[in-house]
């Protein structure tokens, strides 16, 4: 009943008949579980209400919730949506469907567990042997890897619909490494800041209860004696569709985030390769697909592979999460058998029923979906989800008879379901609340011996009843689940301290190999982008200036140009380039070129992937701050202005003060550890090597003596105020050779650079039993001193004496130098590979 | 027959591996027409660590790695092993192939259930219409399956051509069909991906060959090879016999067996996964003595 004075602000929505409208019942009134937020609702207005979605959006992004975001594909980024309006549901009925799935996941956990222990539901023909044998999600090298601990499914989670009569039914189980986690408590995080009034008045279930026993239970997977066991959340990575969510559960939890080549498994254990050394793991949360991990024993090379870790399961000296081969459980076809299962293993009738479930390799059940066909859901029996699913009543003739031909000739590979028409609930979209269709995910773990169900969950929102992918991202948005408390709230927490003060440090130990490599490869790519960026900068304006190439200051420019390789080498030859296009017409292609592996383009790429795979150790400004400076270069519209200066001018120039404000983001926002001191090790090489080249380029007499030369020189140092300050307008070659190599007070110096070198050097690890130096500490020290040496007389005869040998050695020990670090902090994390003996090589 | 085997490994790079994980299926088989009277695996450097376990199949595996690294690695198997061989009824005695099927549908005995785990495709061996078309000419309705069987691995023998250099380890049952060659492990796995899109079980059986030196040459040691073939489940009475595609016979005294899975992936020699090494050079050899 819609009556004339209800507010013009609600909630309501035109519910399509025959399915469970969540919000109303049949009689038009809300249901009871809405009523108090239906009433707080209604005093917003809708002006309001999108301003709140502004700022639940402005706070997703920000926080970097995305699906894929650091693929690289730029197609392939999905930002987050969360509807602001929750599904809310009473205690009593969640706690109802808590102990179904708690039954479930009892019934789950022993069902892995015999398929790859005895195998007695095989042998006494409970379920039939293709369930087992014929389904490629069944890996043999996880036989008897289940007996080590009580559950081997620790986490579980459900994805549910509730029918047209009330009733909520298991669509599809998930046990592999149950995504949705991190999305689930990042959409409380964000609603409770977007709508706070609506948090603190309703009693709203809070989520944390659940992660404290996720803690527990990982806890009591350590096998070692120890105060202090290790535990870390194994990713495939940040290609990975979900990884946003692997690293933000890492961080909520308190974990290290590595990849597989982060861990090495040797004598049978597993351990975390760090700078300091390798330390040993206990309990790995894996995120990836079990199949790929261990490339030894399974093949494949995922990102979370381990060679070896079967083995160190297999001894009992680390433990998994959830346990290799929980993931076969979540082959559909077992949903049809599940009923006489719960009978068979725990003796107890199904509480919580699945979709109806037929699989075509049953005679009967075969014969029912011929009989039913054109109103069925086909799928594959063994693969969760993904592409092959066909409605059949909305397929033509000859298709749909293609596809009985495909299940009579193998009919053990499919199953059917009936349709399921979800219920409706509310959603806010364009200003008003329209109707979506409710996918709802549970979660449950495995703590002192039973399952615990999380007060809230994750729901998908789908706009029609189509049949919904099973990917979290599937969908139009998704909400927060509100499960009302009967009683107060509990008030745990994981975001606030604990009641004893924690004992203060200074550094993290466990600082990954593979991080110092990716942030001292980032410091040399801002280096590099910072370098190019001047370079084309200072050429673009003298061509703007004046359009010729007799310009005196040109020529150094071009020498280190095509010294650098983004222009030809025969623009710096006398006379050879005549046959060559003008270069006031190539130079702005040239600069905008993202092909041309020298180019600004790619280094500025490669900046922006060395952050996206360090984004932890980096500030959230800072790794912004990169994404936008190589975002905007490379997504400018270059076509427009190729021929006009002005507008490449601008742009070099707003590359530059990006640049310039990630140094200082860089150098003001990170500690002063080892994450530190890798990238500005990385940063200080790159820029010495850029000094040494820019003098190679103008050491030769006609160049030292020439006043448009010096210029030129300060400006690519970056000094011409400096210099200008103490010289006046006096160019003097010597004063310039100062400023650029012995002058330690200027930090674009030669001599700045080896003394930052060599404070770095100082605090890596290294063995103090060795009394004498490390190789890399000798080097650097030569190289400073060979600067430190240098006399008056020596920068004043420069002309006459160019400083070539000086200038080669100098190089030559920075690239020494860079090599030795890389071999003694940095390679442990190579790339695996496979080796095989080949099998018929007789006769 | 009584033989000494001896299979030797070497795997040497330009530069040294740094972390080595390895998986190897080495030992012969203790079956009823096969006794095993002593195994040894000899392993240069020592591995760090070592373990035997038996795999799913019941076939013994070792795994071994090695943290300090290595610049060449040697792993010997040795064996002592007779053969006792298999007396086969005349091939029109054996059950019509139908008959097996059937036993393999309704599963009604204990050898039937234990066979379903090689009725199906795997991941890198898969049947398809022409290959299921190819292998019904030697199914003709009624024909007793050891005739069946005896016929597909001569047409085998006959249509295909050896040749070591059209495919590799990983090369797939179609690629092999459509080149019409291939080697021993190619010819098997034709052969079970033809049985199993009939509905029969098969398995790949991984193995060595008693070889003779041409007439009037001396024996060279060394020159043998591993060696593969496919094991039919040709019912309860019969069980599993073994057929060699690659020579058109049915093992007798010869053939010596080392471990059986579903396809070559389940059964290599060695695997491994390693780190540095640089380009890898792999040498085998394998004497078979009397």
């Amino acid at each position: 009943m819609i009556s004339a004075t209800e507010p013009e602000m609600t909630l309501r929505y035109q519910a399509p008949v025959g399915v469970y409208d969540e919000l109303c019942s049949p009689n038009g009134q809300f249901r009871p579980r809405w009523q108090q937020f239906a009433k707080l609702f209604s005093r917003m207005s809708p002006e309001e209400m999108t301003r709140r979605e502004s700022f639940a959006d402005r706070m997703l992004v920000e926080n970097g919730v995305t699906f894929n975001a650091f693929s690289g594909n730029e197609n392939g980024q999905r930002p987050w949506h969360l509807d602001l309006i929750p599904l809310i549901l009473s205690a009593m009925e969640w706690q109802a469907v808590g102990e179904g799935l708690g039954q479930r996941a009892r019934l789950l956990n022993l069902i892995i567990q015999d398929l790859y222990g005895s195998q007695k539901l095989i042998q006494d023909r409970v379920i039939p042997s293709e369930l087992l044998y014929a389904n490629p999600r069944y890996l043999r090298p996880f036989k008897h890897l289940h007996h080590v601990d009580p559950f081997s499914l620790t986490v579980y989670s459900a994805e549910l619909a509730r029918l047209q009569d009330g009733s909520w039914t298991v669509m599809a189980d998930r046990t592999e490494a149950p995504p949705g986690l991190g999305y689930t408590l990042e959409n409380r995080v964000v609603i409770s800041r977007a709508m706070p009034q609506m948090k603190q008045q309703l009693p709203v279930q809070r989520l944390a209860s659940f992660y404290v026993h996720l803690q527990n239970v990982l806890k009591l997977k350590v096998a070692r004696k120890t105060a202090n066991p290790r535990i870390v959340v194994l990713t495939p990575g940040p290609s990975h569709p979900y990884y946003f969510e692997d690293a933000y559960l890492a961080r909520y939890l308190g974990y290290t985030l590595v990849e597989g080549g982060d861990l090495a498994a040797r004598d049978d254990k597993v351990w975390l390769k760090t700078l300091a050394g390798v330390m040993p793991v206990d309990v790995i949360v894996s995120r990836g697909r079990e199949a790929g991990i261990d490339p030894l024993e399974l093949g494949g090379m995922d990102p979370h592979g381990v060679p070896g870790i079967l083995q160190a399961i297999r001894k009992g000296n680390v433990a998994v999460c959830n346990s290799p081969g929980s993931g076969l459980i979540e082959s559909p076809v077992f949903m049809a058998y599940l009923p006489v299962l719960c009978q068979t293993l725990l003796g107890e009738q199904l509480q919580l029923p699945s979709i109806m479930t037929y699989w075509c390799g049953d005679k009967s059940h075969m014969t029912f979906v011929e009989d039913a066909f054109d109103d069925l859901v086909i799928k594959s029996a063994f693969q969760p989800s993904g592409g092959t699913e066909y409605v059949t009543n909305e397929m033509e003739e000859p298709a749909k008879k293609a596809l009985r031909e495909q299940i009579r000739s193998r009919p053990w590979e499919f199953i059917a379901q009936h349709r399921v028409a979800r219920s409706s609930l509310p959603i806010w979209h364009q200003g008003r609340s329209q109707c979506g269709h409710a996918a709802v995910r549970a979660y449950l773990v495995a703590d002192d011996s039973r399952y615990h169900m999380m007060p809230g969950g994750l729901v998908r929102v789908a706009d029609t009843i189509a049949p919904m992918e099973l990917s979290i991202n599937a969908g139009s948005c998704s909400k927060d689940l509100w499960i009302l408390s009967d009683g107060p709230i509990d008030d745990v927490t994981l975001l606030v301290a604990e009641d004893k003060p924690v004992p203060l440090k200074r550094t993290s130990a466990l600082f990954p190999s593979r991080i110092a490599d990716n942030l001292y490869w980032l410091g040399q790519s801002i280096e590099r982008a910072n370098f190019l960026t001047r370079l084309f900068r200072i050429s673009m304006e003298r061509l703007t200036i004046e359009a010729t190439n007799d310009n005196l200051e040109m020529l150094p420019l071009i020498r280190l140009m095509a010294h650098q390789g983004v222009i030809e080498a025969d623009y710096a030859i006398d006379g050879f380039d005549a046959h060559l296009p003008p270069l006031e017409s190539i130079l702005p292609r040239q600069v905008f070129d993202r092909k041309d592996p020298n180019g600004l383009g790619a280094s500025l790429a490669e900046m922006v992937r060395l952050a996206s795979l360090t984004r932890d150790w980096l500030s959230p400004e800072t790794w912004r701050q990169i994404d936008v400076t190589g975002k905007s270069f490379l997504q400018a519209n270059t076509h427009r202005f190729s021929d006009e200066h002005i507008d490449s001018l601008n742009i070099l120039n707003q590359v530059m003060i990006n640049l310039a404000s990630v140094s200082g983001l860089v150098n003001e926002g990170m500690i002063r550890g080892p994450s530190w001191s890798f990238l500005d090790l990385g940063r200080r090489i790159q820029r010495g090597l850029d000094v040494v080249r820019i003098l190679q380029s103008v050491m030769s007499p006609d160049h030292m003596r020439n006043k448009a030369t010096l210029k030129i020189l300060l400006e690519m140092l970056d000094c011409k105020m400096t210099y200008r300050n103490r010289y006046l307008n006096n160019l003097q070659h010597h004063a310039v050779l100062d400023l650029a190599l012995t002058d330690e007070t200027n930090p674009n110096s030669l001599g700045y650079q080896l003394t930052a070198i060599m404070s770095h050097v100082d605090r890596l690890p290294h063995d103090i039993s060795d009394p004498l130096l490390g190789d890399e500490k000798r080097i650097v020290l030569q190289a400073s001193d060979r600067i430190r040496q240098l006399t008056f007389e020596r920068l004043v005869a420069a002309p006459d004496s160019p400083m070539n040998d000086l200038l080669k050695d100098s190089e030559h020990d920075l690239k020494l130098f860079s090599e030795v670090i890389v071999r003694k902090y940095l390679v442990h994390s190579g790339i695996p590979r496979h080796i095989t003996s080949v099998g018929g090589e007789d006769s | 027959m009584n033989y000494k085997i001896t299979h030797t490994t070497v795997y040497s790079g330009d530069e040294r591996v740094s972390v080595c994980h390895n998986a190897a299926w080495l030992y012969p088989r203790n079956i009823g027409t096969q006794n095993v009277h002593s195994v040894r695996l000899d392993i240069t450097p020592m591995p760090s660590v070592r373990t035997d376990l038996s795999d799913t199949f019941g076939n013994q595996m070792s795994l071994f790695s090695f943290n300090e690294g290595y610049d060449k690695l040697t792993v010997t198997a040795f064996s002592e092993v007779s053969v006792q061989g298999r007396a086969l009824p005349s091939l029109e005695q054996s059950p019509p192939w139908e008959k097996v099927h059937r036993e393999l549908q309704e599963r009604t005995t204990q050898q039937a259930m234990d066979a379903i785990e090689f009725l199906f495709d795997t991941q890198h061996v898969k049947s398809f219409g022409e290959l299921r078309d190819y292998t019904k000419v030697s199914f003709p309705t009624g024909r007793p399956i050891l005739q069946a069987v005896s016929d597909l691995t001569s047409r085998i023998y006959k249509d295909f051509r050896y040749d070591s250099t059209t495919t590799t380890v990983t090369s797939s049952v179609a690629e092999v069909f459509g080149h019409h060659s291939g080697v021993c492990q190619d010819f098997a796995h034709l052969a079970i991906a033809g049985m199993r899109s009939l509905g029969l079980a098969a398995r790949y059986v991984s193995g060595y060959l008693r070889t003779y030196p041409p007439p009037g040459k001396p024996r060279l040691v060394g020159a043998d090879a591993s060696h593969a073939w496919y094991s039919a489940y040709c019912g309860e009475q019969l069980g599993w016999v073994d057929s060699d595609p690659t020579n058109n016979l049915f093992p007798n005294l010869e053939h010596i067996t080392l471990a059986w899975g579903r396809d070559y992936n389940d059964v290599p020699p060695i695997k491994g996964v390693y780190l540095g090494g640089g380009n890898h050079n792999l040498n085998v050899s394998v004497d078979v003595a009397t």
